[in-house]
């Protein structure tokens, strides 16, 4: 294990496109091959939320989430990608709906793959309702096409991180790529600070943040499958690794994984912070992991994380 | 006949009365209070060491717990109001004045407390301006400071941070006051002598290290591609233009996206060894890109930053550091360096009005100066030339002798039109003229005065107000570069046009940069992480900035 010595960073090199910086549009055009990407319902259809207005605010014309079809590494896929830059990349009506009808259409093309690019800090306040409904139609839309057997594949290292109902959506996908930077959860450290106090959790210690939610961690306990680097091929190369790793769901592998996380409570329940979870998981220098650099962590990972045993 | 020792003898009391609660000079945290009960006495001048980084915090609470029927009336004499502690002691009543210079985490409840009445205000200074009074007619009768380390003689090792230590020392223990120091230890050989024991009376143990703030870390992932262009227009409308060489920055994150436009930016113009070599400045964890590439020759610091000691210990061809291999700061020293030798001061603030004052004022907070209106205002007792001063002072000037004629220091605003919140940069009349009218203040807190500004930048383009030949153009000057605000929008359209053909206003396309450009991938560093890898693993960012 070694602490972080790199070389200074290359800025603006086109094969480090940062996955944490670049908009959704990026991400897609530089994740998929080349020119292959074909979106449905895209800006040119203008199909905004009808609710902002309501609140004097600024609509984008594709309301935030991106979908479409194309090729990676060869392969059909459909993809999904959320824009964080826009309202948080927060779910509504129409955004919602978006992921719903595309989830819906994987079920009837056999044997397609979904990749699903979150950013998202959950459900938009503005459209509350609707937006809540749309977390629960996309659960449901998203189990239909895995028993129809749809591989789902999350990709989750962007601003915005992946919390509230996008942290729900996560947990119902095939397999899921974080990067250090993603943060996975349900209520973020803002809303657990409010509701439970800052000695419970201190939201401003982004250390503490990150050690809790992000990538490295949930690719320990098991909460993430495969990890990737910041960069835009990093996550392609991930996501093609993926596909390959995801398996057809079943009755069995729903309950493999809920005999994953019960075995998870009971080992790490008591465990106050990350590093103790992780001195658990038998590594060695815990504090060290935080300032880890990639490949070292994906060795790592790969050594000590949690038995996976066909869940998920 | 006159008694000419009455201060000596009086302090000599004062000794006498805190030996009681002392094993020679070192006196237990527990008894800080009593300590200070009776060592202080009814009306003193006292200086709580405090700025906008370090705090003596021990020594601050202890302060505010004394019984006030003991101590009262006390004339606080100090850089800075951050902790709450600080107004706590005007909330009991043990202190009734107050001169300072800086309030930034405090700016809200100052404010109330100014209103109401608790606080009898002298004046907001700068720090070198309130460093000066200490010798004349503000010099403290007690001065409580903090140090890392001490040993039983009380000789004092302040470290990085030694900051307004060495000043708050000379003009209290000089002038026959008393200097308690709180350290985080006690140790039987201090690694360097920063403060000559003879010079403490009391050393108090706190056992922990005092607070210091991490205020100069402005996070890279944070900066906008407006601010990036606005970087990009400065670096190329004005540090090329006039080859600046020597500066100091403010902490904005306009002048954070220039240091880590530098490397990438600055290297493609050629600008490497032109510009931006020697700094005042604190140590910015923004500027390692630019010092690992080699732009930078070297800094002198105000205080330090936090998780860059092991940096700066490294880099000791650049940074001021003593025997022990440590940064030596000195904010007396590095706010002269900034007035005189220094020819442009570049920042940000909140407001300016058509003339072109500045202020971060605002009706119900006061944040206090701290450096910069120092740093940013022409030294009019400056007499060696460099090529920036002289240019600068032929185009306020052109038609005087040129022997006979003084150049200008570089003072430049910079910020977005509609800033944080979208609130406007530009106004009609600033916050802080309602403020000194609320409060009955001969003078508007006022940040950086109009006749000392010569450049105000946005991302609409440069104005030059040195090139401004009146009242009427130097308001257009200023309309024409405030975008779509209410002040921008009132510009008379024919007088910028004219303005702009004479070089006074320039748009980003008069300096050959495309707005499409401005992109965060020019940054020489996107993260804080980035930065970590930049100094190979030598800077450690403080908790709170770190995203992994």
């Amino acid at each position: 294990m070694t602490e972080a010595t790199l070389s200074p960073p290359l800025a603006g090199a086109p094969s480090l496109i940062s996955w944490y910086e670049a908009t959704a549009r990026q991400r897609l055009a530089a994740l998929l091959d080349p020119p292959s990407f074909d979106e449905f319902l895209g800006p040119d259809q203008r199909e905004v939320s009808p609710h902002l207005p309501i609140f004097d605010l600024p609509e984008q014309f594709d309301d935030g989430m991106i979908v479409g079809r194309g090729l990676l590494d060869g392969c059909p896929v459909l993809v999904a990608a959320q824009e964080g830059r826009f309202m948080g990349g927060a779910f509504g009506e129409v955004h919602g709906a978006k992921l719903t009808g595309l989830l819906r259409a994987a079920r009837d093309i056999p044997g397609v793959t979904v990749l699903i690019l979150f950013d998202t800090g959950g459900v938009r306040l503005q459209e509350a309702n609707a937006g809540e409904l749309a977390i629960a139609e996309i659960m449901r839309a998203m189990i239909e096409a895995r028993r129809a057997g749809t591989r789902v594949v999350g990709l989750i290292g962007g601003r915005a991180g992946c919390y509230g109902g996008g942290g729900l959506i996560a947990g119902c996908c095939s397999v899921l790529v974080v990067s250090e930077q993603g943060r996975i959860s349900v209520s973020g450290p803002e809303v657990i600070e409010t509701n439970r106090g800052v000695e419970e959790f201190d939201a401003r210690d982004r250390a503490l943040v990150w050690r809790t939610m992000g990538g490295k961690h949930r690719r320990l306990i098991g909460g993430a499958d495969l990890f990737a680097g910041d960069s835009v091929d990093s996550f392609r190369a991930a996501a093609i690794t993926a596909i390959q790793r995801a398996e057809p769901f079943s009755q069995d592998v729903l309950a493999a994984e809920q005999a994953r996380l019960k075995e998870r409570l009971s080992r790490f329940g008591a465990c106050t912070d990350a590093t103790e979870v992780w001195a658990a998981l038998g590594i060695e220098r815990p504090e060290l992991v935080p300032a880890m650099v990639t490949d070292d962590f994906i060795t790592l990972a790969n050594s000590k994380q949690e038995a996976h045993r066909g869940a998920r | 006949m006159t008694d000419w020792t009455r201060e000596r003898e009086a302090r000599d009391a004062r000794i006498a009365a805190g030996r009681a609660f002392a094993d020679g000079k070192v006196v237990a945290r527990e008894s800080a209070k009593a300590l200070l009960e009776v060592i202080i006495r009814p009306g003193d001048r006292v200086c709580l060491e405090g700025d906008n980084q370090k705090q003596a915090d021990l020594l601050a609470e202890a302060l505010a717990r004394v019984d006030p029927d003991k101590v009262h009336d006390l004339h606080m004499v100090q850089s800075g109001i951050v902790l709450p502690a600080h107004l706590d002691v005007f909330d009991r009543k043990i202190a009734r004045r107050l001169d300072y210079a800086y309030s930034g985490p405090q700016a809200g409840r100052i404010a109330k407390m100014l209103f109401g009445g608790q606080i009898a205000l002298g004046a907001v200074h700068t720090y070198l301006e309130l460093f000066a009074r200490y010798f004349v007619d503000l010099t403290p009768q007690v001065a409580l400071i903090a140090a890392v380390s001490a040993d039983r003689e009380g000789n004092l090792y302040t470290g990085p941070n030694t900051e307004d230590t060495p000043t708050v020392v000379e003009a209290t223990t000089f002038k026959n006051g008393l200097v308690v120091a709180q350290v985080n230890e006690i140790v039987d050989r201090v690694p360097r002598v920063d403060i000559p024991g003879d010079r403490v009376h009391f050393v108090v143990d706190a056992r922990k290290p005092f607070y210091v703030e991490p205020l100069f870390t402005r996070d890279p992932g944070a900066i906008t591609e407006t601010q990036i262009l606005t970087a990009m227009l400065a670096i190329r409308g004005i540090y090329a233009e006039y080859g600046v060489q020597r500066l100091n920055h403010g902490i904005g994150f306009n002048t954070a996206a220039i240091e880590l436009l530098l490397p990438t930016y600055g290297e493609r113009l050629g600008l490497k060894g032109k510009i931006a070599t020697r700094w005042a400045l604190n140590p910015h964890p923004t500027l390692i890109p630019a010092i690992e590439s080699g732009w930078v020759q070297q800094i002198h610091c105000f205080g330090s930053e936090v998780g860059m000691d092991d940096y700066i210990r490294a880099r000791s061809d650049i940074f001021f550091t003593g025997p022990d291999g440590s940064l030596r700061s000195n904010r007396a020293f590095c706010q002269t360096a900034g007035l005189y030798a220094c020819d442009m001061f570049i920042g940000s603030t909140l407001q300016i009005d058509l003339e072109g004052h500045s202020s971060t004022v605002t009706t119900s907070r006061i944040a206090g100066f701290g450096g910069a209106p120092n740093m940013g205002s022409d030294a009019r007792g400056r007499r060696h030339p460099s090529a920036a001063w002289l240019q600068a002072g032929r185009e306020a000037d052109p038609d005087r002798a040129p022997a006979l004629r003084r150049g200008r220091k570089l003072v430049v605003q910079i910020g977005e039109t509609f800033g944080e919140k979208n609130v406007p940069l530009f106004v009609e009349q600033l916050d802080a003229l309602a403020l000194a009218e609320k409060l009955d203040l001969d003078l508007a807190p006022v940040m950086v005065y109009a006749d000392d500004v010569t450049h105000i930048v946005t991302e609409e383009g440069i104005a030059n107000l040195l090139l401004c030949r009146s009242r009427d153009e130097r308001e257009q000057a200023i309309r024409g570069v405030a975008g779509y605000t209410d002040v921008g929008r009132g510009r008379d359209a024919g007088m910028v046009r004219r303005l702009r053909e004479r070089g006074v206003i320039r748009r980003p396309e008069d300096l050959d940069i495309d707005p499409l450009d401005a992109d965060r991938s020019m940054l020489a560093a996107r993260s804080i992480k980035e930065l970590v890898q930049w100094s190979g693993g030598l800077y450690r960012p403080p908790s709170q900035f770190r995203n992994w």
